[in-house]
């Protein structure tokens, strides 16, 4: 299947003015402004299948929103190319439009002062949207997000979730080929975020639009996308499956074990010492018997029914369980230490 | 590479008008939600009106040679009208377009209006025109209402001018919204530019003709004038609505304002366009 977008050695630059310290510095700066070139996107390619969600996360200020607005048409590249269905988004702007969506979740494209359906009729007319169809996929989205019941209040008047919900429909109408979202959850409560969630899940299933999903809170991705690019100062850290990402061998899952006794941890380990596992500190020394002991492995190397096998040689065990890298660690990881962990799922 | 899965797109005509008669409905309406900040409006207008009425009546007074007589071509009926048509035809005319394209810059809202297939500049234009509806309605014709009889105005001295007046008041509406678009892409470059909104403000006060009529001004700069664009906002409607313009001078002063409303639309589109190359949006 060909890629539906295909990015190119994208970059961005911005030219920044830094201001001087003190009045005296003000008044310096008046005369010879210090510029500055800030690179926000550097060098980035990647490529995005019809149909794919894709999630696009990094630190604030990485970049993930300068590459959205380039895709989206609304700023130009310093270098690079980006290419979408065969359109170029800021060169061919107008035709490019009409075939996707965009959520920013800071800002809304309802008019403000208008009841929600006054914006949902004109976008029909903006996108030439049939009566039919229209009607279809208000039905649709009401059935998803149950907009009707403030359809006809000012924009201004709805709570967060409630104008997310009608944002989500509004760039879903005219069924564009590929939703872009920044940040559609941001600010909302967990159960607002479950509902976009809900109905991101549904509107890719039903109406096969390729999504882009910018945002911090990493359960969207969890839940959204199969895979993600990583963007830090700039430049793709990470480019692959979240699975991938999991299973690299930097990511330690942890098996906690509750034992029937009490055993001194000196002497489990001793039992495991084959084993390449590492055990998490329990309280006490070594020589105290404890009930919990926990062991830090990799995928890569072991598996938990081998330790198992070890630990039950030895002792009797009453209960277990197995925690899979919380997604937030081995992203911070990322973020701190720019590793890319599992190079062999590098795209 | 990539196989062409999006097909380049243009509306119909049809559709076009269709959108366009959309944003009009919509600026209208957008407008009504505020009808109560117009209330005091009438009462600041019709003020205006009676200052520079009673202003102009001390002026032809303190001449009692000249009673009876013209100052700077005009009676002082005449006079009166020339403020009253000039104020009611402001009230038209009037938006705010500057402002608003440089608070969406400034705010970063401008994002908002380029993910849609859309031209900004045109969808501006529109909705200046439904703004336009709306003042017409609720706010021109109340204070046609107060004051009309109030300093009995009269009509113009032939009744076919009173097309004229209106189309060229209407030309007045697109050329001030243009002007305004051209001062609000300087937003991209300036960021802040409420103190070039409040110079504009002062000088189209003079340049338009709406505070003081052309003719009460040295020659020289009634040549300067008549060659830049302001004066279609409003000295040439209201002499058009007073029958200082007959025959030929009235095409003439009819075409120059819709060649000034073309040439401010172009203006527009290079600014746009040169801000939509180099710009930097605000916000991420």
């Amino acid at each position: 299947m060909a890629p539906l977008i295909t990015v190119q050695r994208l970059t961005k630059d911005y030219h920044l003015t830094d201001r001087r310290e003190g009045v005296l510095g003000g008044m310096v700066d008046l005369v010879r402004p210090q510029k500055r070139m800030l690179r926000a996107v550097d060098d980035v390619s990647f490529t995005i299948d019809p149909g794919e969600m894709v999630g696009y996360i990094g630190a604030n200020g990485a970049g993930k929103s300068t590459t959205i607005k380039m895709l989206t048409g609304i700023l130009t590249p310093t270098s690079g190319e980006v290419r979408v269905g065969g359109l170029v988004p800021y060169r061919q702007r107008q035709s490019y439009t009409r075939h996707i969506g965009v959520v920013f979740g800071q800002r809304t494209q309802l008019w403000w002062d208008l009841a929600v359906v006054e914006s949902f009729r004109l976008l029909q007319r903006i996108y030439e949207v049939p009566e039919a169809r229209y009607r279809e996929q208000m039905t649709f989205f009401n059935e998803l997000l149950g907009i009707d019941e403030f359809l006809h209040q000012p924009v201004r008047k709805l709570s967060l979730g409630q104008r997310m919900r009608c944002d989500l429909a509004a760039a879903l109408l005219h069924e564009p080929r590929v939703l872009f979202l920044d940040e559609p959850t941001i600010g909302l409560d967990v159960v607002a975020k479950e509902n976009v969630r809900g109905f991101l899940r549904q509107a890719r299933e039903q109406l096969g639009v390729t999504v882009i999903l910018t945002t911090h809170d990493l359960t969207d991705i969890e839940q959204l996308c199969r895979r993600i690019i990583i963007i830090d100062h700039g430049k793709v850290m990470y480019n692959g499956l979240l699975e991938d990402l999991r299973r690299g061998p930097g990511h330690k899952l942890r098996l906690c074990l509750d034992l029937a006794e009490p055993v001194a941890p000196a002497e489990l380990q001793a039992a495991c010492a084959h084993l390449p596992v590492e055990w998490a500190e329990t309280e006490g020394a070594d020589r105290t018997p404890v009930l919990r002991h926990c062991a830090l492995f990799s995928r890569s190397e072991t598996n938990a029914a081998t330790i198992l096998a070890a630990v039950l040689a030895a002792h009797r065990l009453r209960d277990m369980a197995l925690t899979e890298p919380a997604i937030e660690d081995v992203v911070r990881r990322i973020y701190r230490e720019g590793l890319v962990p599992a190079p062999e799922a590098l795209g | 590479m990539t196989e062409l899965v999006l097909t380049p797109w243009r509306r119909d005509r049809a559709a076009t008008l269709r959108l366009y008669v959309g944003f009009v409905r919509l600026a209208f309406l957008k407008f009504l939600a505020y009808r109560l900040r117009y209330y005091t409006g009438v009462v600041s207008y019709t003020v205006f009106v009676a200052g520079n009425a009673y202003l102009y009546r001390a002026l032809y007074a303190s001449r009692p040679e000249a009673a009876g007589a013209e100052i700077g071509g005009l009676t002082l009926a005449e006079m009166i009208t020339y403020i009253a048509v000039a104020w009611i035809g402001r009230s038209f005319t009037f938006n705010n377009i500057d402002r608003m394209l440089a608070m969406q810059v400034q705010q970063g809202e401008i994002a908002m209006q380029l993910i849609k297939p859309l031209h900004p500049q045109t969808v501006m234009l529109f909705e200046a025109v439904g703004e336009a509806a709306f003042r017409l309605l609720l706010f021109t014709l109340p204070i046609m209402v107060v004051v009309v009889p109030l300093f009995d105005i009269h009509g113009p001295p032939d009744p076919a001018l009173y097309g004229w007046t209106l189309l060229s008041f209407a030309m007045a509406l697109v050329l001030g919204s243009q002007l305004n678009f051209v001062v609000g892409c300087l937003a991209f470059d300036l960021k802040n530019i409420n103190g070039v909104i409040r110079a504009k403000h002062i000088s189209l006060d003079f340049l338009s003709g709406v505070l003081i009529p052309f003719t009460f001004f040295p020659g020289w700069f009634q040549t300067l004038v008549a060659w830049l664009p302001f004066q279609g906002l409003s000295y040439v409607p209201v002499t058009i609505y007073l029958g200082k313009r007959t025959g030929g001078d009235l095409w003439l002063a009819l075409a120059l304002q819709a060649l000034w409303a073309v040439a401010l639309f172009l203006f527009g589109r290079l600014m746009w366009n040169r801000a939509m190359r180099r710009v930097t949006l605000q916000g991420g």
